[in-house]
């Protein structure tokens, strides 16, 4: 059943990895005459946007899925790179152990403030959950074994590769993992509680559970990310760790791709990082950015709410009546 | 034993009694019909039961235990399905969807395979009257329809007991015949039923006893033909002065507007 297909996707994505590796080691790229992995620069973009990836699509669970936009997600990412910078750094243990617990730590406090929290509703929940990711990072910096405002760095590992292939392993994890739970009874679950909490609880969802545990899910998915940077970067602080414009960025990735559905952050997190890296540069470019993502966000939030994967998938086409109609559903 | 008891509870919002110690129980195969006049606490008893509200005082037994501040969830697993007076659906999903929904997280016991609750989804829809609107998205029924779609939802999940909230308010002649025909077969099928209506056709036509709410109080309780009658009812209706002034009492009193939350 829908076990059974999500092995074989499983089995079939393993394949495709396995068939494609070799294609994108820099040697086999250099004698293929790809100049795109060879770039030391598009390593770090591809890792940077599958990085996103993972951030968009671990805020689709809570806040797509859910109905919880949460802006304190970053919290989690910082604890992840903190917890890799602990291990690495101070305990000098294995980045590997360190893959294994930042996604346990970020849970764990996921669970500890989701369950007072995610009593709140609608913007109570995202300035509470706001507060979360700024508070965090402050105690962060000023704890001296953990660098303090100085910072925390770690042993220097040179593979982009290495770092790509992690990064997109993280990725490909949680889009299945957001596969997987809108297959299951928990993920109806999930959105029953999006679509009328009340109506959810009085059917029979056990509600706080289901919150909190998709809380605690994007939690772990984002630590995982938070880990990899951690590592990949090999200095973490407040600045890198806990921004708060990176929970903006997830967000707008999620919105614009489509929030709820698998693919959706997938294709947010690909094309709004493109279009980031494309537009910085330094000085007034940088500004104008800004000012252009700020535009882009609300034309997509108010022609097509759905996002760009309902927007260019089966059903939809480029015309008025298509944004009438979603204009006229969403705004109900 | 009764099916559900409710001993003396209360509860408050604020400075207002909604509920100010209402005692009544329901016995299985019973279809007790709760009215009164806006405001006198009907909402907030089913919220009691229901498990949204906790009741400040006073017991709630589900049979042999007390149900009183269990979570929403547990509640329904007990067998305890409700609609709300202004529908809650799940706006994104199909009607068939939304039934499913009550299947799937509603049941006591075993849980039920997907392919076994999209099963009993048709037949609850075919029941309420919605089997050929089953692929409509929720957005497109109306509102007779959207009420329909309530019930759906709670009798999916087989409960015992079924709470309706006002499901006939704003329906026509001929929705509330075909309403009422469901309530029945509803009924028939063995689910013990309260229902809050303020359309006294209904009450009639369907309710083995009739229990009157008033400023959170029980009022009058009794056969539904009687309590109608009863000069109490009609003053909580339409004011002491009408009461004093009619002789003999009008039958039926005239159907209260829509109540509100």
């Amino acid at each position: 059943m829908s076990v059974r297909r999500a092995a074989l996707a499983v089995v079939g994505l393993a394949l495709a990895f396995l068939v494609l590796a070799p294609l994108t080691s820099i040697d086999a790229a250099q004698q293929a005459g790809l100049p795109l992995l060879t770039d030391k620069l598009w390593f770090r973009i591809a890792t940077t946007v599958a990085m996103f990836v993972v951030m968009a699509s671990a805020w689709n669970i809570i806040g797509g899925l859910t109905g919880y936009a949460s802006f304190g997600n970053v919290a989690f990412f910082g604890l992840g790179a903190y917890t890799a910078g602990v291990v690495v750094s101070n305990l000098r243990l294995p980045f590997a152990l360190a893959l294994v617990l930042a996604p346990i730590v970020a849970a764990a406090f996921a669970l500890i403030v989701g369950i007072p929290l995610l009593r709140l509703r609608g913007h109570y929940f995202a300035v509470a959950t706001l507060g979360v990711g700024v508070a965090v990072g402050e105690v962060v910096n000023n704890i001296e074994p953990l660098g303090a405002a100085t910072g925390l760095f770690l042993p220097i590992v040179r593979s982009d590769l290495f770092f790509f292939y992690l990064m997109l392993g993280a990725a490909i994890l949680a889009v299945l993992t957001t596969w997987v739970i809108l297959r299951t009874r928990f993920g109806y679950g999930l959105l029953a509680i999006r679509e009328n909490e009340e109506a959810a609880a009085v059917i029979g969802v056990n509600t706080t559970f289901y919150k909190v545990a998709a809380f605690c899910i994007a939690a772990a998915l984002t630590g995982i990310a938070g880990a990899i940077f951690a590592q990949w970067n090999s200095f973490i602080n407040q600045d890198n760790a806990f921004a708060i414009s990176d929970n903006v960025q997830m967000i707008l990735m999620a919105v614009i791709g489509g929030t709820g559905t698998v693919l959706g952050p997938v294709a947010g997190a690909i094309s709004l990082e493109l279009i980031i890296q494309s537009l910085a540069g330094g000085g007034s470019g940088s500004v104008f950015s800004q000012i252009g993502l700020g535009v882009l966000l609300a034309v997509c939030v108010i022609f097509i709410p759905r996002g760009v994967i309902d927007f260019f998938g089966g059903r939809s086409r480029l015309s008025l009546r298509y944004f009438r109609q979603t204009l006229r559903e969403t705004s109900a | 034993m009764s099916l559900l008891a409710i001993s003396d509870v209360s509860k408050r919002f604020g400075g207002v009694n909604a509920l100010a110690g209402v005692t009544f129980a329901v016995e299985q195969g019973d279809v007790l019909g709760i009215i009164g006049p806006n405001g006198a606490g009907k909402t907030t008893l089913l919220n009691c039961i229901s498990g949204l509200y906790r009741p400040d005082a006073g017991d709630i037994r589900w049979e042999t235990a007390s149900i009183r501040g269990l979570a929403p969830y547990r509640i329904a697993r007990l067998g305890i399905g409700r609609t709300f007076q202004i529908v809650r659906p799940f706006p994104s999903m199909t009607v068939r969807e939304n039934t499913v929904m009550g299947a799937l997280f509603g049941r006591p016991g075993a849980r039920l395979q997907p392919g076994a609750a999209l099963k009993e989804a048709d037949t609850v829809l075919d029941v309420v009257g919605l089997g050929e609107k089953r692929n409509y998205p929720v957005l497109r029924l109306t509102v007779p329809d959207r009420k329909r779609l309530e019930v759906a939802r709670a009798l999916a999940m087989r409960p015992r007991l079924l709470l309706l909230d006002e499901v006939m308010a704003g329906l026509n002649q001929v929705e509330i015949e075909q309403a009422l025909e469901m309530v029945r077969r509803v009924r028939d099928s063995g689910v013990t039923i309260v229902l809050i209506e303020h359309v006294m056709k209904v009450i009639v036509g369907v309710c083995s006893r009739a229990l009157v709410l008033n400023f959170g109080r029980t009022l009058v309780e009794g056969p539904p033909s009687e309590v109608l009658k009863d000069p109490r009812v009609i003053e909580a209706y339409l004011g002491q002065r009408y009461a004093r002034d009619q002789q003999p009492p009008p039958y039926p009193p005239p159907e209260a507007g829509e109540g509100n939350d």
